[in-house]
């Protein structure tokens, strides 16, 4: 076989990130010579879902790199409780590093189907989204109350007065085409303020009703401007029922984002891409023309023509707060289908709206904190328990806010006696760069959003360095647009008794 | 032949190192072509599919080689999801390829459920007068450690090719806890081609 170096690379990828992964389905029919590389010994970089063991491995190595660390993340750790017998072995679970929801009308999909990478990915039905009520005296129990999720759902509920829902009603009216004119006039004046004031001025919506709006954007600091609120309501409302009645998004089955970075991965192998895991790039040789020399970290040096690579360098100080928690209770209420013909929902999502929490004396919720609950049919976990993600603006005390929220959420749901709290990994993801870099033929993706929902804006770049990989032969209208490659037989089928 | 989607699904891998011979059993197997020319990995094939029926019964078998992954065990966690069977196939003619043979069943065993049907093949049986270098009986020995069925098979002459791919299925057929879900990847499931129903911005504008 031949060896890595005496190859002369088209295109070597590091990096098994959504981006990375993306970038090799796309190549994956080019004939392009890949090398495809990542440091860690697992798929999807910063959306990677980890088994326990691989998630023991994980904090160890931020640990060890501490504050020199050019990671995206930091301050992890991990909080077991002493006897767990209820925890199963490391491998029954897939902890997912970036649980992003994909709204049915993104790109990421249409790709993911004309590439026919589909196929290889199941996908779960996203339920409903609660909101967080705390009680209004000390000695009651918080609530949560179903947000109504399609227009037949708004008439029949009854968490809503009668005037309120006219109001609502005529904004999901509205929402439909609010881009067109005569209506992109009546909110052109509240651009750039706040949302939750343009609801209120003009469709008369409560504070309440106000904040199920919000909740739908999944906005981490709960303060967004009325031209991006639309623009994702939009997205939300018109991806309800795509897929099939009551639902607006989808979830990859086993870990989300990390399941389509695999699965692209595989696409590119089966294009004739090398893959090599557990292997970095030493260093950066550009000094003769037209070629980059890569020293690896295996001890391989390697000429390519191309570099990709992602810019996976925190440089903010803002960022998400994650505990990600395996409860020993598969909380079943919240993935009850809710209209008639709905498919079972695997996901639920739960907000806890800003100041709604009271973590410490006197001391309110800053932002937002949202729950993403997950069954055991997302494969994250075992039959009987299920998962939770907790997500916060990074704030000095998140850690405290999100040990809250898990309180709260868990007296909210109601199930007794409380279930119990298996696991708890937290961490901080900050924000990376945000536009990609190109310097020569070294190309760098920006770090991946952290929002909850899975951005289209991600998909840009991807498709941009597939036009720099290819140059010339780029044909935009091919993109990721590929027949099946399964081998029917050509032999007769195989009859026996 | 048609591709019936109907009919119940089972998943099977071959997986071992390079060069093993894997491609030319499922090639053999599937199209009964054998070329002795080709020993370069595997491209452009993401699976094969045969149809299959065991006692009057017809199955779809899909079967996934490894795409040159198995170069530097890259295998991907997804790629084992689901699979009703593993094929592990090494050399016959090389001790090396058999003496890996271990990191392969501990593999298979940690990405695959409980129960899921394993076979080993010695491969390349027609090297066996002159180049042969593991033993049948070493081969049966290690299968027995795993719980595995074991034969030898030449993609080359044809000898004893069907084997493995008739008994893995008939273990896997016998194992009503594997095909339960074959049929359905429905229940929870979404499907991405499904028709949109009612939601907020459809249906009646009342």
């Amino acid at each position: 076989m031949e060896s890595l170096g005496d190859t002369l690379w088209d295109v070597v990828i590091c990096g098994t990130g959504l981006q990375q992964s993306l970038l090799a389905l796309a190549l994956s029919r080019s004939g392009k010579k890949i090398l495809h590389l990542d440091p860690n010994d697992f798929y999807g970089g910063a959306e990677a879902a980890l088994t326990l063991q691989e998630a023991t491995a994980w904090v160890e190595r931020l640990d060890k790199s501490g504050s020199r660390s050019s990671s995206v993340f930091r301050s992890a750790s991990i909080t077991k409780s002493e006897d767990s017998p209820a925890l199963s072995f490391s491998r029954a679970y897939s902890l997912a590093l970036a649980p992003q929801l994909i709204h049915s009308r993104s790109q990421l999909l249409n790709d993911l189907v004309s590439s026919r990478a589909y196929k290889q990915v199941e996908f779960l039905a996203v339920g409903s989204f609660f909101i967080f009520q705390p009680p209004s005296e000390a000695s009651e129990k918080p609530t949560l109350n179903r947000i109504p999720s399609t227009r037949e759902d708004v008439f029949l509920t009854t968490s809503i007065p009668a005037k309120a829902k006219r109001g609502l009603m005529k904004f999901l009216k509205f929402v439909l085409d609010y881009d067109v004119e005569p209506k992109r006039e009546s909110w052109q004046p509240y651009t750039d303020m706040p949302l939750s004031e343009f609801l209120s001025k003009e469709f008369k919506m409560d504070t309440q009703l106000q904040t199920y709006i919000i909740t739908l954007t999944l906005s981490l600091d709960g303060n967004l401007s009325t031209k991006d609120g639309l623009a994702v309501i939009h997205r939300h409302l018109s991806s309800m029922g795509v897929f099939g009645p009551g639902f607006a998004a989808i979830y990859p089955k086993w870990g989300g984002i990390s399941e389509i970075a695999q699965v692209s991965c595989r696409a590119g192998a089966v294009g004739g891409a090398v893959y090599m895991l557990g292997t970095g790039i030493e260093s950066i040789d550009t000094t003769v023309a037209d070629q980059i020399q890569l020293q690896l970290t295996s001890g391989d040096t390697v000429k390519t023509r191309m570099l990709v690579k992602s810019s996976e360098v925190a440089v903010e100080e803002s960022g998400v707060s994650r505990l990600i928690v395996i409860i020993g209770s598969p909380l079943k209420m919240l993935f009850e289908a809710v209209v008639e013909g709905q498919q079972k929902p695997a996901v639920a999502v739960v907000a806890l709206p800003s100041g709604s929490l009271t973590y410490t004396a006197g001391k309110t919720s800053p932002f937002p904190v949202y729950v993403f609950a997950h069954s055991s049919d997302t494969g994250e976990c075992p039959v009987g328990q299920s998962m939770l993600y907790l997500t916060t603006m990074t704030t000095p005390d998140a850690e405290d806010v999100l040990g809250k929220a898990l309180q709260s959420f868990l007296d909210a749901v109601g199930v007794q006696p409380s279930p119990d709290i298996l696991y708890q990994l937290y961490y901080e993801r900050m924000a990376g760069t945000v536009d990609g870099q190109m310097e020569g033929s070294i190309l760098s993706f920006p770090a991946a959003s952290p929002s909850l929902a899975f951005d289209d804006l991600t998909l840009g770049p991807v498709r941009e360095a597939w036009k720099r990989v290819l140059g010339d032969a780029a044909d935009e209208s091919a993109y990721m647009t590929f027949a099946d490659r399964e081998g029917i037989a050509d032999d007769d089928d195989d009859l026996y008794d | 032949m048609a591709s019936d989607d109907s009919l119940p699904t089972l998943k099977v891998l071959l997986i071992g190192p390079s060069g093993a011979g894997k491609s030319a059993l499922l090639t053999r197997y599937c199209d009964n072509e054998f070329d002795p020319e080709s020993s370069t990995a595997t491209i452009g094939i993401d699976f094969k599919i045969k149809r299959l029926a065991v006692h009057g019964k017809a199955y779809r078998l899909t079967l996934f080689d490894t795409a040159g992954q198995e170069r530097f065990r890259t295998l991907s966690t997804s790629f084992y999801r689901g699979a009703h069977g593993v094929i592990l196939v090494y050399d016959i003619s090389s001790r090396a390829s058999f003496l890996t043979m271990e990191r392969w069943f501990d593999e298979a065993e940690a990405h695959t459920g409980p129960g899921v049907a394993l076979f080993l093949v010695g491969a390349k049986l027609d090297k066996a007068d002159h180049n042969r270098e593991v033993s049948s009986e070493e081969g049966q020995a290690l299968a027995d450690s795993h719980g595995a069925q074991f034969c030898e098979v030449s993609s080359k002459t044809r000898q004893h090719v069907r084997d493995p791919f008739h008994k893995i299925v008939e273990q896997i057929l016998a194992s009503p806890g594997l095909t339960s879900g074959t049929s359905s990847r429905r229940g929870t499931t979404v499907r991405l081609n499904g028709n949109s129903a009612e939601g907020y911005l459809s249906g009646c504008s009342c």
